[in-house]
């Protein structure tokens, strides 16, 4: 009994002396850490983001956007291998909606062939949909259901993994990322002190791209193409990727076959609204994609003191970009992420080196460049999404509000407490102090248990302990109610004891068993919050029924037989 | 000390119909309020965009409101948080007509502009997709159903199948309560009046079942003639018990809903109407029910299975 208080008490430590909080404030002088610090568990007690501010994000991870690429990708093998073979198809598209992919062939026996490769080399991952030879020969694959769901279930892991890489490399404590079904993705961020930019570092789809500037439009025709189909189409002024696509279908048979436009921001610093748009007419191929690449750095540059980003590129991404600059020298090379044109600038001569600068928005101040650059290294570092990421909820709490409720709803509990304290010894004499001991222990054991289980203490969760404790008072007050009956009916004091508990313990036991079973149902079946009220009412009614019932008696067992006490003061 | 000398004798069971109109009136009126002027689901609930402020000087709500009329960001609602001196106010917008996401890079450095950047913090910002706020709701309601049924179930195994539909009731019952009077005050529910609604539930179930505890001990004296004698003592002998357990519980409610911060004083107010209608309901409500239940018990005879 002694040995649980104890143990208790020792997984409290770190909790009241803040020892988390002070070993990470040492790591970061790279003080040394006391030796005491490694008695005792590392972590304290979580509090939740209610209690102490922070972000909490659902996303969506969009799955079919990365069933799209990977359809796309096999396209693109698949073209390959027949290209091997002399074979290109006359025309290919694949479908939106149902990821299908559509082949037609200028001969009978083209078809024929890329049947028999498909049916051989790309078994696993394609099927056949159907094929015909009238009125032109035509093929169609899908997805193999299987190859699919693997896929799917793919994309969603690597979303959750960059982004758990990400979050860790920008460095917060005690971040959670966790998947909650089959597609969404729950992000935890503590006390997180600039929400805006922790949200976009993992929301960042981190596509890099290499496309050639075309010149085959004079940019004020393409401004004034721009102009018209927006006023034709009743579009926006905007520039998300969805506008630009939108834009980009209306114009497709007015721009030169095989561009596409797409847009250079300038961003006002402090709302981070548009301020200034330069389109650019580009090739629609990419030539260097994020794969290809090996490192990002930021760097500042010697002559203007500005901080840029430096690209150093894998030998298959340094070789295409020496062959690439070296046929193109003089055009402009737009260096692309996640579809807007970061910078455009002329390609002097042929790099061989592999290595590539990223210049940064010119209008921000110094400080913004280089987090700006800091966040672009560490989005590139990790490697681009699978597939973008979709808001479903998000909540953003200060850390004074946090910290505010905390204090008024502890001071105000403690109150509470005391009172009903006072009450009990007022009320019920000694015994009554036993009680306020058995409750004393049981919510210090609540507390120890969810420190040791790393179970997070939300408002929600408050209100559990609130629950548990007042069922605890209730055990006792029962207990006592039955003692005073026996006493009254002129039982021994042992006696009464001994049937006062026998009596009250059923009921303790029904009314702590049926909530717990309610306890474990909301915890089986209710989301976040409901989940949090539910584990700490069990674990409370759980020590309830250990303080209420049995340490109490063993106090009493104490005092009546070895002080051979004769009368109880109750 | 003690509240009764002798084990006092209430006249409950006597009074048992009029207990009953007086509840039927009570939920009724409580139904009534939440199909007619229905919650007021919190953005957790509801989906949309909620932001909290706190502002440097005194801001009227009217003041606030023309400000994002003229930012035309749809349907808004300004509400004051917590008392006058807390300075702070919560803007709502149920559907935001552009991206949500920027809803906030918007709005704060017009409240700036208008109030002052120093001592302008944005203490809240929650987004929540109308997806989710569905699914929230849902999900809560089918967790709090089927945890209703566990406990039916658990406790027609413990005692027998005349107890459990008066236990249910009688939770029933106090929700309802406490959902209606947060109909009437139009007070915002959300997540954490939730989970006062689930401690509501737990704490009614406790009283209950402590009063049928000792109607179980005196079932060998149960008879169809004695049972609403019976009845009538067991709640009596619990009385003094019920009443310790219950005032205390409600003066810490008390307490919190005067001292607590804002966040937990809607909790402590929805705690508060719960004991009471916790500890009255169960002899309003469950036991009544019980006894009905027994006095009908030669036709559900073939459910129960044992003879009480």
């Amino acid at each position: 009994m002694l040995g649980s208080v104890v143990l208790a008490i020792y997984a409290l430590v770190p909790t009241f002396f803040k020892f988390p909080q002070i070993r990470q404030e040492l790591e970061s002088q790279q003080k040394p850490i006391p030796w005491y610090f490694d008695f005792f568990p590392e972590k304290g007690l979580n509090l939740g983001l209610d209690l102490r501010g922070g972000i909490y994000i659902e996303m969506d991870v969009m799955v079919e956007e990365g069933i799209a690429t990977k359809v796309d990708l096999l396209a693109q093998d698949l073209l390959r291998d027949l290209k091997k073979r002399n074979i290109e198809p006359a025309d290919w598209k694949r479908d939106p909606a149902s990821h299908q992919l559509q082949f037609t062939f200028k001969s009978d026996s083209d078809l024929q062939t890329t049947l028999e490769l498909v049916a051989k080399d790309y078994k696993t991952a394609l099927v056949k949909k159907g094929s015909t030879l009238q009125p032109q020969p035509m093929a169609n694959f899908s997805l193999d259901p299987e190859y699919e769901s693997l896929v799917r279930k793919d994309v969603v892991s690597q979303a959750v993994q960059a982004v758990r890489n990400r979050i860790d490399r920008y460095g917060l404590s005690e971040p959670t990322v966790q998947q909650q079904g089959d597609t969404r993705l729950i992000v935890e961020l503590p006390g997180v002190k600039d929400p805006e930019r922790a949200i976009k570092v993992i929301q960042q789809a981190g596509k890099l791209e290499f496309k050639l500037v075309s010149g085959k439009l004079e940019s004020k025709t393409l401004g004034d193409l721009i102009g018209n189909a927006r006023k034709e189409n009743n579009l926006p002024i905007a520039y998300s990727a969805d506008d630009v696509k939108k834009l980009n279908e209306i114009l497709n048979d007015k721009l030169p076959e095989g561009t596409e436009i797409a847009f250079e921001l300038t961003r006002d610093s402090a709302t981070g609204q548009v301020t200034q748009a330069l389109p650019y007419l580009l090739e629609q191929t990419s030539y260097i994609t994020g794969d290809m690449l090996k490192n990002a750095q930021v760097q500042i540059d010697p002559q203007t003191s500005q901080p840029y980003v430096s690209l150093t590129f894998s030998p298959e991404g340094a070789k295409n970009f020496g062959e690439l600059t070296k046929a193109h020298v003089k055009e402009l090379l737009a260096i692309m992420l996640d579809g807007n044109v970061m910078s455009a600038p002329q390609i002097r001569e042929p790099i061989l080196n592999g290595q590539c600068k990223i210049d940064l928005g010119g209008n921000l101040d110094r400080q913004s460049q280089l987090k700006e650059a800091k966040d672009l290294t560490l989005v590139l570092q990790e490697g681009a999404l699978p597939a973008r990421l979709q808001e479903a909820t998000k909540t953003v709490i200060g850390p004074t509000l946090g910290a505010d409720s905390i204090q008024k709803s502890l001071k105000a509990m403690l109150i509470g407490t005391l009172l009903v304290v006072i009450f009990m010894v007022v009320y019920y004499n000694l015994s009554g102090l036993l009680a306020d001991a058995a409750v004393l222990i049981n919510t210090l054991f609540i507390f120890a248990l969810l420190a040791m289980f790393q179970a997070t203490l939300t408002l929600p969760g408050m209100a559990g302990i609130a629950l548990t404790i007042g069922m605890a008072v209730d055990a006792n007050v029962l207990i006592f109610e039955r003692i005073r009956d026996e006493l009254k009916a002129g039982q021994q004091p042992r006696a009464a004891v001994e049937a006062g508990y026998s009596n009250a313990v059923r009921a303790i036991m029904d009314s702590n068993l049926t909530t717990i079973i309610a306890g474990i149902i909301l915890y089986q079946f209710g989301t976040g919050p409901i989940r949090g009220f539910a584990v700490t009412l069990m674990i409370g009614l759980m020590c309830n029924l250990l303080t209420a019932v049995t340490m109490t008696k063993t106090v009493y067992e104490f005092f009546l037989s070895r002080r051979k006490i004769a009368r109880i003061s109750i | 000390m003690r509240i009764f000398k002798e084990t006092p004798n209430f006249p409950f069971v006597k009074n048992r119909f009029l207990f009953l109109i007086l509840s039927s009136l009570i939920v009724g009126a409580s139904l009534f309020l939440l199909f007619t002027r229905g919650l007021n689901y919190g953005t957790d609930f509801m989906g949309g965009v909620k932001l909290q402020y706190q502002f440097p000087k005194e801001v009227s709500e009217t003041e606030v409101r023309n400000l994002l009329a003229n930012l035309g960001l749809g349907d808004a609602s300004v509400v004051r948080y917590g008392n006058p001196q807390e300075r702070r106010l919560v803007i709502k917008v149920a559907k935001p007509s552009e991206e949500s996401a920027s809803l906030s890079t918007t709005v704060t450095p017009e409240l700036a502009k208008a109030f002052g950047e120093e001592g302008l913090i944005l203490e809240q910002e929650e987004i929540v997709g109308p997806k989710v706020g569905q699914e929230l709701r849902r999900k809560g309601t089918l967790a709090v159903l089927f945890s209703l049924f566990c406990m039916l179930v658990y406790v027609g195994f413990r005692f027998d199948f005349y107890f459990s539909p008066g236990a249910i009731v009688a939770l029933f019952h106090d929700v309802m309560v406490t959902l209606g009077l947060f109909a009437l005050l139009q007070l915002e529910f959300n997540l954490t009046i939730l989970a006062a609604c689930l401690t509501i539930v737990g704490y009614s179930i406790n009283d209950t079942i402590i009063v049928f505890d000792r109607i179980r001990e005196h079932t060998r004296l149960i008879a169809p003639d004695t049972v609403e004698e019976i009845v009538n003592t067991s709640i009596n002998e619990t009385l003094s018990r019920t009443l310790i357990t219950s005032l205390s519980t409600l003066f810490v409610c008390i307490v919190l809903y005067f001292l607590g911060g804002a966040t937990i004083k809607d909790f402590a107010l929805a705690l508060i109407v719960g004991v009471v209608t916790g500890t009255y309901s169960t002899f309003s409500i469950a036991c009544p029910i019980y006894l009905a239940m027994y006095k009908a018990a030669p036709r559900f005879q073939f459910l129960v299975g044992k003879k009480a």
